[in-house]
């Protein structure tokens, strides 16, 4: 059981792989590509540590690219059904891309018929009912299990369908993209006082806006009670500003390390024609911060505060709020401004900052294309984040430049799949069965480093490989390659399966151990691989027969998942 | 039908010592200059958030006492630990004040990373990556000790989470939580997993040295996954993150497989709000934690262990002098780093105390860096890891060096 009166200050644990390469880590400009026009390039960025050079993978089929980037892995007749989207490569990629962008063309049945048999009870809620339900109307009691049952019962949930989502929804880029945002502007699962609230978070806030407008989703996040929670927002006030978020803006949200000058006099930075500073300094994070006081929740639990309900929603809460003149980013914001416009004005100069724009464009890339995404596609995304920064689909707009372009066609093995993306192919490689699946999941994640929402501190998962090639995370994912096969992970408790028949999805007439790696190999795979490790593999299926014998039945019930846990641990899986 | 039944191939790697014997070969990815040779084992201890030093080592005395109560009424440590006339040790720590007083354990003031910066994420890469201001390192700062005095053990690193900064690009580092949750999951084919797995794994990219080290490990560690570790001398490690993780790593360097680095994080150090507060205290209880499981690290090893173990815990940062409106502190600068060992000089506070008036702070705000966190760990090298190479490690550094004394 989480203790509350700890969990809820213990939102920094920078532990685990990497915490900080794996921000900054792929930045370092592609040496190869020229550099971009410099008068987009607002101020020189470090480089940054420089993940190891890449071993060149062979080109793979545009089918098995695409959808080991764009979903959380292939399924049984996923292949057939990109190809049979157009009569070339361009034309099944644009027209797939097309359909991800626009999820509510997409039949969703098997998903939703999952959905609706998985019990969920809470996630249709409102922030409002989420907040009265399980926070106001449920008394903190820590020594009482039931307080903590239905306290937590929503994020619970939310993990759940989280999981569920991404192994059988068509929206899977939606999926892969809600992930991403989520990391981007993190929160903890544990954080403060509003643990149920996280459903809304995710719902209201990132997902409502990730195929919209970057500005729009900025202030979502800003005054959702998750982040003002999670961040230390919610008591920042004028007497005595909690920078805790205003920093965190501008450092992981906005702009970006890549564009932080340190401790420096703000007048020293260099500004642009419109008189906007190219980076920001430690004094435009106080600043921000005085503009952001009073921005707070309404959560009035005690009683005692004049003016402050308990709805559970954003409030603005005027007797905090810092009403003196600021300087941010060299821009002048001056005294008794009217309500909420300090803060409106410091996250319209984040939003419209060409630093803000290139800073999430190469974190996109980096998602979409490698780790170290080249100068020439980070600048295109970024061109098309800043001439967009008004439109309602700015998002879906740079998703489109980044998904068709050249270098995305291109980058095959620049990726590897972190745990969250390999358990989920997991179970789409198997064609695993379950409307809600097992809680062992989270905690294998959890081994493997990857918990869903379990990232403390507000960097989010990291995304590049280095943080993901050590022996435990390794190791889990072998291990849950094991525990899915085999059908271990059901939970008896709960009631919660997963079944993976994968006697009954083999062809009666392949009973060869050759011929049963091979159909395994090209189902979950999709592409043939070296011979020495085709041989271990039919080793692994022949045990003491020859490879070409007939295999009795018994045996090859027996063995059969056992083999496929061995393709589904190599390192060919792991590519995407 | 049960699995055992089945006849199957014998894969099983035969004896232990051409077990270790393949492991041994199967780590010689990186070209090493020198032959191993005797040091200590080096355990650097982490601490993620940036930890209030002048609460952990709070002044006693003098102008330095009042701006320090007058800057923090809600959060001052009213009854520390006496550490010598100037400085105190929070109370929390007391599992470390014992052997603080027996000479083993020792406190640097005033210490840290001098380059401007208040971000967790950079100070903690600069510090890492043994370069501060430049992020464009390919490898940690071990990782160039490493490779300067060169290893042939079979368990050479073992982190406790993950790969940290300081290990970057440094091969055969083997990850892993517990040795009891370290093992390859048994379908009655585990052998033959394991062979096919060699098979698999065995290439050069990155992800394919990583399957290769995890399966020498499985080799190393699965004898002792089964549990059943007993710690010397009666020390008890808490059952937290933290007490576990030093248990592994006390139990790693009993496996005597030449461990030469571990490296453990701890979290949970951001304390902008409410600091002092909940349960005996918020940070207390993180004080409690780390000085109890250092304690016990050292009991359990003080049988044969402790003359070549030194142990260096380390944050990024210190915290702001001024409490918040939160009852907490924001980020700050200076630090204070603690030393503990059979070789430390301890029983001291070392370091040049900047004090605390408004001018001697630095940027007006924190505690000034006074010492350079490189000077202490310079030392570590080269007084206990037979690693005079300061100028490898931390390149550019090696004409400031300057060792305070906190080792033998």
């Amino acid at each position: 059981m989480q203790n509350k009166r700890l969990t809820r200050r213990d939102f920094l644990k920078l532990g685990g792989a990497l915490a900080a390469t794996s921000v900054l880590a792929a930045c370092a400009p592609d040496e190869a590509t020229p550099q971009p026009d410099i008068s987009q390039q607002a101020i020189p960025t470090n480089p940054l540590v420089t993940p190891e050079a890449q071993t060149p993978l062979p080109p793979v089929p545009m089918a098995i690219l695409t959808l080991n980037r764009l979903t959380f892995g292939i399924r049984s007749g996923d292949v057939e059904a990109f190809n049979a989207l157009g009569a070339t490569d361009d034309e099944r990629l644009q027209n797939f891309v097309t359909q991800q962008l626009n999820p509510d063309s997409l039949d969703d049945s098997e998903f939703e018929n999952r959905y609706n048999k998985a019990g969920f009870e809470t996630l249709h809620k409102s922030l409002e009912q989420l907040y009265a339900d399980h926070v106001a109307n449920n008394p903190y009691d820590s020594n009482n299990d039931s307080y903590w049952d239905w306290y937590s019962k929503p994020a619970h949930e939310l993990a759940d369908a989280t999981l569920l989502r991404a192994a059988y929804s068509k929206k899977q880029l939606v999926e892969v993209l809600a992930d991403f945002w989520h990391n981007h502007f993190n929160v903890y699962f544990w954080q403060d006082d509003g643990v149920p609230l996280l459903v809304s978070y995710n719902r209201d806030a990132l997902r409502a806006n990730m195929l919209g407008n970057f500005r729009q989703m900025l202030e979502a996040v800003a005054k959702h009670p998750s982040m003002l929670y999670y961040l230390n927002q919610n008591n920042s006030s004028d007497a005595g500003p909690n920078e805790n978020y205003a920093r965190e803006l501008f450092e992981l949200h906005t702009l970006g390390a890549e564009n932080y000058l340190g401790v420096r006099d703000p007048n020293a930075v260099e500004k642009d024609s419109n008189g906007v500073a190219h980076g920001y300094v430690d004094n435009d994070v106080y600043e921000a911060a005085r503009c952001l006081t009073g921005w707070r929740i309404d959560d009035n639990l005690g009683g005692w505060e004049e003016g402050v309900g308990i709805s559970g929603n954003f409030l603005y809460y005027k007797p905090w709020h810092d009403r003196f003149n600021k300087l941010v980013l060299g821009q002048y914001i001056p005294a008794d401004q009217e309500d909420l416009k300090d803060g409106h004005d410091l996250l319209d100069l984040l939003a419209n900052h060409p630093g803000t724009a290139r800073f999430i464009a190469r974190k996109l890339c980096r998602r979409f294309i490698s780790d170290v995404p080249s100068e020439s596609i980070v600048q295109a995304a970024a061109n098309t984040f800043y001439e967009n920064r008004a439109a309602p689909d700015q998002l879906k707009r740079v998703m489109e430049t980044i998904l068709l372009s050249a270098e995305f066609k291109a980058s095959w093995g620049g990726k590897v799949k972190r745990p969250f993306e390999a358990v989920i192919s997991m179970i789409r490689a198997l064609n695993s069965d379950s409307n809600r699946i097992p809680g062992g999941t989270h905690w294998m994640l959890g081994l493997m480093g990857q918990a869903i929402f379990e990232r403390r501190s507000p960097d989010g998962y990291p995304d590049v490989r280095e943080a993901w090639a050590n022996s435990m995370s390794l190791l889990y994912r072998w291990n849950f390659a094991v525990g899915l096969a085999e059908n271990w992970m059901n939970d008896d408790d709960t009631g919660f399966k997963i079944n993976s028949d994968i006697y009954g999805q083999t062809p009666a007439e392949i009973r060869s151990a050759s011929g049963l790696a091979d159909y395994w190999i090209q189902r979950i795979l999709n592409q043939a691989i070296a011979e020495t490790s085709r041989a271990a593999i039919v080793a692994v299926m022949a045990q003491e027969y020859g490879p070409d014998e007939t295999l009795p039945d018994d045996h090859v019930r027996y063995v059969l998942p056992a083999m496929v846990e061995v393709i589904l641990m190599s390192p060919e899986f792991q590519w995407r | 039908m049960t699995r055992t039944l089945l006849p199957r191939r014998q894969f099983l790697q035969g004896c232990s010592a051409a077990i270790a014997a393949m492991a041994g070969a199967k780590l010689t990815n990186l070209a090493f200059a020198k032959q191993d040779s005797p040091s200590d084992t080096m355990v650097v201890v982490f601490l993620r958030g940036g930890w209030d030093a002048l609460n952990v080592v709070p002044p006693l005395d003098g102008d330095d006492r009042g701006f320090y109560e007058t800057a923090r009424p809600d959060l001052k440590i009213s009854n520390p630990l006496r550490l010598n006339d100037q400085f105190g040790l929070h109370p929390a720590m007391s599992p470390l004040y014992d052997l603080y007083q027996s000479g083993r354990a020792g406190v640097v003031h005033a210490v840290g990373l001098d380059f401007d910066t208040r971000s967790h994420f950079d100070a903690q890469e600069y510090i890492e990556l043994g370069t501060p201001g430049s992020k464009s390192t390919a490898s940690g700062w071990i990782t160039r000790h490493l490779q300067a005095t060169g290893i042939s053990s079979i368990l050479p690193v073992l982190s406790t989470a993950g790969q940290p900064t300081s290990l970057l690009n440094f091969v055969p580092t083997v990850s892993l939580n517990t040795p009891e949750d370290f093992s390859l999951w048994d379908n009655g084919l585990r052998d033959s997993h394991m062979n096919a797995l060699r098979v698999l794994y065995a290439g050069d990219s990155l992800l394919h040295r990583a399957g290769t080290r995890t399966l020498d490990a499985l080799n190393i560690v699965s004898p002792l996954s089964g549990g059943g570790y007993t710690p010397s001398n009666g020390a008890d490690y808490n059952d937290d993150e933290f007490g576990r993780q030093m248990k592994t790593v006390a139990q790693m360097i009993k496996l005597e497989a030449g461990l030469r680095v571990a490296t453990v994080d701890f979290g949970g150090w951001d304390t902008h709000e409410y600091e002092n507060e909940g349960n005996g205290g918020y940070i207390a209880a993180l004080l409690e934690q780390l000085a109890a499981g250092l304690a016990n690290f050292y009991l359990d090893l003080d049988s044969g262990y402790t003359e070549k173990l030194s142990v260096v815990v380390v944050s990024e940062f210190g915290r702001r002098l001024v409490q918040n409106e939160s009852r907490g502190t924001d980020h700050g600068h200076g630090s204070v780093m603690f030393a503990l060992g059979g070789s430390v000089n301890g029983g001291q506070v070392f370091g040049n105390w900047p004090g605390l008036h408004n001018e001697q702070l630095y940027d007006h705000a924190d505690l000034a860096v006074t010492t350079d966190y490189r000077q202490v760990l310079g030392e570590l090298l080269t007084r206990r890891m037979n690693n005079s190479d300061i100028e490898t490690v931390f390149p550019g550094f090696s004409g400031n060096y300057n060792p305070l004394g906190v080792f033998k």
